[in-house]
This record gives structure tokens, sequence and C-alpha cells, in this order.
């Protein structure tokens, strides 16, 4: 499957439709199972509280985002971590080349990392020279069949067990009807080879505390745990929205983000990380880099409105129920972060031309903002960014000139009397084909028959 | 002009304008019920729910006495640094990557996650490499919260704490639970009482 571009959603998504129906029989089984557990996960706990406190700790870093930044630098530092900065992906790739280069290294193991999809760190490091080996199992599985991830905490969710099985079946001969545990014992030690030979673990990083400089990881593989103790060193590509002021900040985000993201009260394995192996210890890297990356962060953070997005803890709880993610999975959307979340930050990241039509993939029911741990207005910002598309003549031309009509016509109430007896006596089904407006519509429903009397006629005869 | 002072500048005028909020007061465990009476069923509970192992034995000496009896089915093990010599299985040594079975022991846990808290300073590739790993845990460490724990882990951190909830799991095949993918398949939680 190829790489697309946002500009192409629309015909990437009837793609997806008409040639690949088993995308959506296994996206929408997949995310039901996460919304499920997600319901019942929200059910144990006292879920407004969590929130709200999670909303207003994120509000309160992002509007003090240059003195935590500083102080989360000052933290690392002193635990003997090197941090760098990357105002664009080209900074953030020149500083793993860097790192690269001075250790001569050779062989990466990455741990499940959406930054280092937007920063597109495996095609460059294999420019270099260095094999990069995804080591999340679900990460793996695209890799081998050349895919970008479909979901921010699923990224195979779109991959039957079948597909999974053809794969497995061609990579390493097991049965072409062989179980899941069959599968994933064939990765184990094809993955184990890998991780013994590492000389480099990437990841990216969920939280980062600033008061202590911990970076805090979520999963349940074991894989990054394992990328970031075997390789002698470890390089951790961080979003500058993640950070969180207090160490004991993670205790409430770890446990919001799991529940929100999978249903579970917790990851199986959750890394906090301090920094490189001290002298009294036996093992772990020898040397840990963070990586901070702006990437068209600080335009969002600019935005009057869209600054919110950057709350985002990345759960995929809101691609989880948008009904128009469950239809045909992340691929459509173009790039690594899809469904209503992406939607929303894409126009900061990418620029808002080339995000479109994002904004507008969307029925704008409301539902992201319900699941949405930290409390993101996504709706409203969708809202936000369709405004600025029409501002900024982005937005589609039937759009702007079916809004000026009504315009014209809710401003002189006898033109208005007359537009609505034409349109009672239009002929729908066929009217609605032959309005390019109306047709994306009409050609899924059949309109109902208008009727026989406008509103205000029946409410001067006194309905009430 | 470096990245870092091009971000910090671009945040700063981008903060310019906007109203500041509050830092909001620690985070609490709001809930409308306590899943367990006491810290360690807290642990059992969820750990078990996860997939974990939890034995509970009364002092030391039980806990030896169980991992001799839980050890007559492996040949050799790979033991953490501050596991007390007690608690270390009368097994031949054999390197984290080819040993059957790993022995730890574990700063604390915490009963509201299930957690187990892996120090680095005990040794990772003994945690995480083998296919069953045994930790041992004192009661007396058996934190109520996430938030305590790390409280009390905060003065003296070591490079690294994992938090082990329950065995590795994925379900990235088709949306089918495996255990063991990377880390281990078997997790058993041995907690140590006081008596």
């Amino acid at each position: 499957m190829s790489h697309t571009v946002p500009n192409q959603y629309r015909s990437e998504a009837a793609r997806t439709l008409r040639d690949l129906p088993k995308v959506r029989t296994s996206v929408t089984s997949a995310t039901d199972n996460f919304n499920h557990n997600r319901l019942r996960a929200y059910g144990e706990i006292d879920t407004d509280r969590w929130r709200n406190w999670a909303r207003d700790v994120k509000t309160h870093t992002l509007t003090n985002l240059d003195h935590y930044l500083e102080q989360a630098e000052k933290s690392l530092t002193a635990n003997g971590v090197r941090v760098h900065w990357a105002h664009t992906s080209a900074d953030a790739l020149a500083a793993i080349r860097e790192v690269v280069s001075e250790h001569d290294l050779k062989s990466a193991v990455k741990g499940k990392s959406m930054l280092s999809e937007e920063l597109g760190v495996n095609a460059y490091l294999e420019g270099l020279g260095v094999h990069v080996r995804e080591a999340d199992l679900g990460e793996y599985i695209i890799q081998l069949l050349g895919e970008p991830p479909s979901h921010i905490v699923g990224p195979a969710i779109h991959k039957s067990l079948e597909d999974c099985q053809q794969l497995f079946h061609e990579k390493f001969g097991t049965p072409l009807d062989g179980d899941p545990d069959t599968l994933a014992q064939a990765a184990r030690e094809a993955l184990r080879a890998e991780f013994l030979a590492a000389d480099l673990g990437i990841t990216g990083g969920n939280f980062l505390a600033a008061d202590t400089g911990t970076l805090a990881l979520i999963e349940n593989e074991g894989n990054i745990r394992l990328s970031t103790s075997l390789p002698r060193v470890h390089v951790a590509f961080v979003g500058i929205e993640k950070i969180v002021p207090r160490l004991e900040d993670l205790a409430g985000f770890v446990q919001l983000t799991t529940r929100a993201a999978t249903g579970q009260p917790i990851g199986n394995y959750i890394s906090l990380i301090q920094g490189p192996q001290h002298r009294d210890e036996v093992d772990g890297p020898e040397e840990v880099h963070v990586v901070f990356v702006d990437n068209g962060r600080t335009n969002l953070l600019a935005d009057e409105e869209a600054w919110e997005a950057l709350r985002c803890v990345r759960c995929g709880a809101c691609l989880n129920i948008c009904p128009v993610y469950r239809q045909t999975g992340g691929h459509p959307y173009g790039w690594a972060y899809s469904g209503p979340i992406g939607a929303i930050i894409a126009p900061g990241i990418l620029g808002l031309k080339e995000a479109m039509p994002l904004p507008y993939a969307s029925s704008l029911c409301g539902a992201c903002a319900d699941v949405c741990p930290v409390r993101i207005p996504i709706p409203e910002l969708l809202l936000h960014w369709r405004e600025r598309a029409v501002e900024e003549g982005l937005a589609p031309k039937t759009e702007e000139l079916g809004l000026r009509a009504y315009t014209a016509l809710a401003e002189h109430p006898q033109l208005f009397s007359i537009g609505g007896s034409l349109l009672r006596k239009l002929p729908w089904q066929r009217g609605g084909r032959a309005l390019p407006v109306l047709s994306g519509w009409t050609q899924e429903r059949d309109a109902p028959d208008p009727s026989s009397r406008s509103f205000q006629s029946m409410w001067k005869d006194g309905i009430k | 002009m470096s990245a870092r002072e091009q971000i910090l500048d671009r945040v700063k005028a981008a903060l310019k304008d906007r109203q500041a909020t509050e830092l909001p007061g620690p985070f609490r465990a709001w809930r409308p019920e306590q899943p367990a009476d006491t810290p360690v069923d807290g642990l059992a509970l969820l750990l078990e729910a996860a997939g974990g192992e939890v034995v509970r034995q009364p002092n030391i000496d039980a806990a030896a006495a169980w991992l001799t009896e839980f050890t007559t089915n492996f040949d050799t093990a790979t033991v953490g640094e501050t596991v007390p010599s007690k608690l270390t299985p009368g097994l031949e040594s054999s390197p984290p990557d080819i040993a059957p079975l790993g022995v730890s022991m574990a700063s604390g846990a915490i009963a509201e996650t299930g957690s187990l808290m892996m120090n680095a300073r005990d040794g990772r590739r003994s945690q995480l490499l083998a296919p069953t790993h045994v930790v041992f845990v004192h009661a007396r460490n058996v934190y109520a919260t996430f938030h305590e724990a790390l409280s009390k882990a905060r003065d003296d951190l070591p490079s690294a704490i994992g938090l082990h909830s329950g065995p590795s799991k994925s379900a990235d095949i088709g949306q089918v639970m495996v255990k063991g993918v990377h880390g281990p398949a078997r997790l058993i939680a041995v907690v140590i009482g006081d008596d």
C-alpha cells in the first residue's frame, strides 16, 4: 500500500471502502473492543474528576510551557541525559544522525512512536545505513508489509487474523492456520535476536515530568522496556507538549491514558526513565538522549483556539468512537495521526492547505469530545479549522456559495418566502441528484417529501 | 539562532496574551468505591485480573521454602542483584538471555494499579528476558496508590523503574490476546508478610 497525503482523503476513503472491505470489518471489530473496554474502565472511576484534573494540569503546563521546558532540560541534564532541540523534523533527524555517527551505530530496535512516524525516522535511518526494526508486534507486522500504522494505539488493527497468518507463513513458515500464539512465538524469536544485537533503542515518550526529568512510556508487550534497557544508546523523541510538572502527576496521566486507550487500569509495562545506567547498576544504556520536537506544535500553541489540541495524550479514544474513522481506519487520512485528533492537529503540523480536507472528515456528532480524557473540544476545533479554511479560500466553493446564497435569502424575508415555496415544489429525488451540493447526501438516502405548507403559514393558523 | 532559542521564543510569543492557569492539586484516586480493603488485597486483585499470579507467604523463610518447591521444574535461573541470599534459588546461575527463570526483588508495589516496581539496581535483563519471572515484594512496601509510590521513590531514583503489572501481552494479531510476546509470559508475585 502506498503512503498518501491528506489531500487524497476523499478518493482514498472511497477506495478503501470499495476495494478493501475487510479493512472496515477489522477496524470496526477492534474499535468495538476498545470502546467496550473503555466504557467499563471509565465506569470504575469518577471519570469527570479525573478528566477535569488532567485537563487542568495540561492547560497549566501549556500556558507555562517555556518555564516547564527549561525546567525539564535542567532536570534531564542533571540526570546525565543529553538534550537536543528540534524546531523542524529536519532538526530532529539531524540530532539522531549525530548520535548514530558519534557512536557508529548499526542496528536499532524501536518502540512504537507516532512522533517517529511523523518525522519519518525509519526511512531516514535506513538511508544512513542503519537497520531499523519496529519491535511492537503490530508495528512489526505493518513494517513487514510496508504499510504505515492505521491507528495511534493499534497500528495493525486493519489487518485480520487471516492477513497475519498469510504474512507469517511467508516470512517464518508458520502454518497457514497457525493460531495467534504460534505466530507471536515466531515473532518473539525473530525479534529477540534483534534486541540482543541492537546498539540503538528508539522510543517516543508518553509523558515527561519536568521536576525529576522522568520519561514515562506505556506499553503491554515489553518491547519498550527492552529497547530502553538492552542497546547501549537510547534516543527518545518527545513532543514539547508532553511535559507534566510533577513526577507524581504521572500517576494520574498514566492511569487515565490506559483507561481511555484500552480500558486497562494500567499498561502491563510502564517505563519510568531517569537517564543512563548508574554506577551501582549492572546494565542499562550508556547514553540517553531526549530530542524535544516542535515541528509545528508552536503553530498550534499560537492559535487562539487550536492550542487546546496540544493536551492530547494520544490514547486513540476519539478514533475508536468516530463514526467516520470506523468505516475506513486511518490510512485514507494520509499521515501519522488519523481520526478526529489527527484532523485538528494536522493544520498546525502540516499547514492548513496540506491538511485539507481532514477538518471536513467528520459528521460533527460530538462523540469524540464525550470520550476525550483531557476534554479537548474536538468538534469546535474542527469547525474552527473549517472557518479558517473558508477565510483562506481553501473550503469547497459549493459550501461558500451555498452559505452566501442562504445569507442573502435570510436577510430578505420576501425572497426567503419565495425560496421556501420553490423548494417545496422541487422534485427532490431528481433535484438532489442534479445539484452537486446535495447529491452526496441523496445518493445514499431518500429525501422525505416536503410539507405542502410553509411553517410560517402553519404558524399563522395557530399551530404552536 | 539555535533550535532551542527558536522554540522557546515561539512558545513565549504564543503565550504572550494567554491567561496562565493555576496548577491543580495532586491527583487523587477519585472513584465511587475502593476495589479492595487492604493494599495487598488490591495488588492481588488487579495483578491477577491482568493475567499475573500472586502468592502470599507469611515471612521470608516461608517464601524461601515456596521458592525451593517452585524451582524444582527449572534447571537454571538468572537472579537480580538485590535479591537477598535467602531468596536465591539453589539452581545454577545462567545468563539472562538463556535462563528459563528470572528471580527479582521489587523495590515496592502499587495496590491501585496492581504493579510491581522493578528497580534498575536489581538489574534489568534478569527482569525482562526469561519466559518466567518470579518477583518478591515485602508487604510493607505495597503502597495504596501510584501517587504515594512515586512520592516515596522520588528521593532515590535509579536510572529506570519498570512497573510490571502482568505478563507481556499483545492483541495485535487479529485482536486475539496472546501472552509472552517480548517479556515474560508468566509473572508470579510473591508477597512476603512481616511475621
